[in-house]
């Protein structure tokens, strides 16, 4: 069986890691600011889950499992914050759905 | 099985357990109170929580322990920064009570709460995955609070500080997988090894972990989004903020640079750092001098804030660590009461925050003139108050630890500082011409009471300098 290097993985989590940080200085739409910020954490968690292997150390998984969890919070309050930055004064209410009365 | 956690594990976290469950409690209660009823009493809840939270805290004062396999330390130093900590929480959610929209109390006052968990945390934590959950803990507690009102600043405020805040996360979770695939371990105490230091992912998993820290702690390069997060969020969030963050954060900044860098190492990785303390102090004082917004320039302040408390850290040795701690209460006392006479010359529509509301303010208002007069000098380190005191022992122990230059940077810094903090003294205490701004509001008990308690505060504590002495050691 072939195995990658750490030096690729390292190598590769780096590049998305930049990916990222360029994205967040240069776009301008929040939404892929917020894409680019999680394209840096899972940069970052494919490095612990690969030194994770290296060193036969689950923590560095359950590390990346953590960060998952946290980096789905953060999406969800990125989201919310988005939308009501950007959309003040309509609000959302499923009474409102009222166009089609199957 | 044997369970894996034992008792004293459990008891390490009492107080940041009893502040979830004051959290949830405050939001089971709102369900069941009037809507007269619903500001005092979730405010109240919380801070009956808060205030179980300080005596769990205060108790293991003097007793270590590594729980949870070393992944939180319970000792003297968590327990000062979470004493300090919680001070920050109480004296927000006060304000919060007293100045804040009368909507969704409930939920922002148990968001305030999980974000002192998360600031808790943070104090104690002595592995990555425990700094970088408390981290988060806090963060996402603090977008959510910053977007809690109806102004657009707020919620611009809270997309700025989101993005930019996020990505200094993304610097320091990358640099904690870096310096983990160079140790093999996540547990600050076992990156001391000499043998790493020649290892480059040490050396880049460190600087960018840094990095990430340098940022939440607003030093300079990574410092522009302070006034403008500080400026556009609700004034108790912004109390809270600017004290809490700055703890917790400076709470895994010294664990890191004492407890993780091998000795030998420890001061070439962290004279960046220094420097950047330094610039911090000359720009965010310059900034300050600009400013005609009051929590913009306590935004700037806090800048150069951070650094003094730096400066004490210089040189990594144990008395440092005292006057830090000792400067970082005294600074919470100072800014709150800033924050607290802020809010007491605030209405529920507006922040009484430009400085033209303070003018005249001598003679409308002479307590509050007063106590403002009293954490502006703490602020700007002059007789009789902690600030003094704390700016004295951090000159101190910088030039005895051999940093004379950063010692040179933090006078220069405060002389600047010194004209900036004046011109409000001198607006409060200046006989306005033309009409004299009206807005005497109705007497705000809350918000009085919160001022002069810090008052007194910093006065009392540049006459009784305690410095903590058993936090050492900081990892095992």
């Amino acid at each position: 069986m072939m195995t990658v290097p750490i030096g690729d993985y390292v190598a590769l989590a780096a590049v998305m890691f930049f990916i990222g940080v360029i994205g967040v200085i240069v776009r301008r739409n929040p939404l892929i600011m917020l894409m680019s910020i999680e394209l840096m954490f899972n940069a970052g968690n494919l490095l612990l889950i690969a030194f994770a292997r290296e060193w036969l150390q689950n923590v560095g998984q359950i590390f990346a499992f953590l960060v998952i969890t946290v980096a789905a919070a953060e999406a969800a309050i990125g989201l919310a914050i988005i939308v009501t930055t950007f959309r003040p004064e309509k609000y959302v209410d499923v009474d409102d759905i009222r166009a089609l009365k199957g | 099985m044997r369970a894996p956690f034992t008792a004293a594990d459990w008891a390490a976290i009492y107080p940041v357990g009893v502040l979830t469950a004051a959290a949830l409690l405050v939001l089971v209660a709102d369900l069941f109170s009037s809507r007269r009823e619903q500001r005092y009493g979730s405010v109240g809840i919380a801070l009956l929580g808060v205030a179980g939270a300080a005596y769990l805290a205060a108790r293991q004062f003097g007793h270590n322990h590594d729980a949870f396999f070393g992944g939180f330390i319970v000792g003297g130093f968590a327990a000062v920064f979470q004493e300090i900590i919680l001070i920050a929480a109480a004296g927000s959610l006060i304000l919060y009570a007293s100045i804040g929209p009368p909507q969704r109390v409930a939920g922002t006052t148990a968001i305030m709460l999980w974000s002192t968990c998360g600031a808790m945390l943070m104090a104690g934590a002595a592995n990555l995955l425990m700094i970088f959950l408390g981290l988060e803990l806090l963060s996402l507690g603090l977008y959510a609070l910053c977007a809690a009102s109806d102004r657009r600043a707020a919620r611009e405020a809270a997309l700025k500080y989101l993005i930019l805040s996020s990505t200094a996360t993304g610097f320091l979770l990358f640099g904690a997988a870096l310096l983990f695939g160079a140790t093999g371990s996540v547990r600050l105490a076992d990156f001391v090894n000499p043998a790493f230091a020649v290892n480059p992912l040490y050396w880049t998993g460190a600087g960018m972990f840094l990095i990430g820290l340098v940022f939440k702690l607003s030093l300079v390069p990574f410092h522009t989004w302070t006034p403008d997060v500080f400026e556009g969020a609700p004034l108790p969030v912004t109390a809270f903020m600017s004290v809490a963050t700055k703890a917790g954060t400076l709470a895994v900044f010294a664990r890191f640079i004492y407890a993780a860098l091998p000795a030998t190492i420890a001061q070439d990785v962290l004279l960046p750092v220094w420097i950047v303390a330094g610039v911090s102090m000359i720009v965010g004082n310059v900034g300050m001098l600009a400013q005609t917004d009051l929590k913009r320039l306590l935004g700037y302040s806090g800048i150069a804030q951070v650094g003094y408390i730096i400066v004490a850290l210089a040189g990594s040795t144990p008395l440092g660590l005292r006057y830090a701690l000792y400067y970082l209460a005294a600074y919470a006392f100072m800014n709150l009461g800033a924050f607290a006479v802020a809010a007491a010359i605030s209405g529920e529509a507006e922040e009484g925050a430009h400085l033209s509301s303070y003018r005249g303010l001598g003679r409308r208002r002479p307590w509050l003139a007063a106590a403002m007069t009293a954490f502006l000098l703490a602020l700007a380190g002059l007789p009789p108050t902690a600030g003094f005191l704390g700016k004295i022992l951090i000159l101190a122990t910088a030039v005895s630890n051999g940093y004379p230059w950063l010692a040179a940077l933090l006078i220069v810094g405060t002389a600047i500082s010194l004209y900036a903090y004046a011109k409000v003294i001198r607006a409060m205490y200046e006989r306005p011409e033309g009409a004299e701004p009206s807005d005497v509001r109705p007497f705000v008990p809350l918000a009085w009471l919160s001022a002069g308690i810090c008052a007194v505060a910093v006065i009392v504590m540049a006459f009784y300098p305690l410095t903590p002495s058993n936090i050492l050691p900081l990892a095992h």
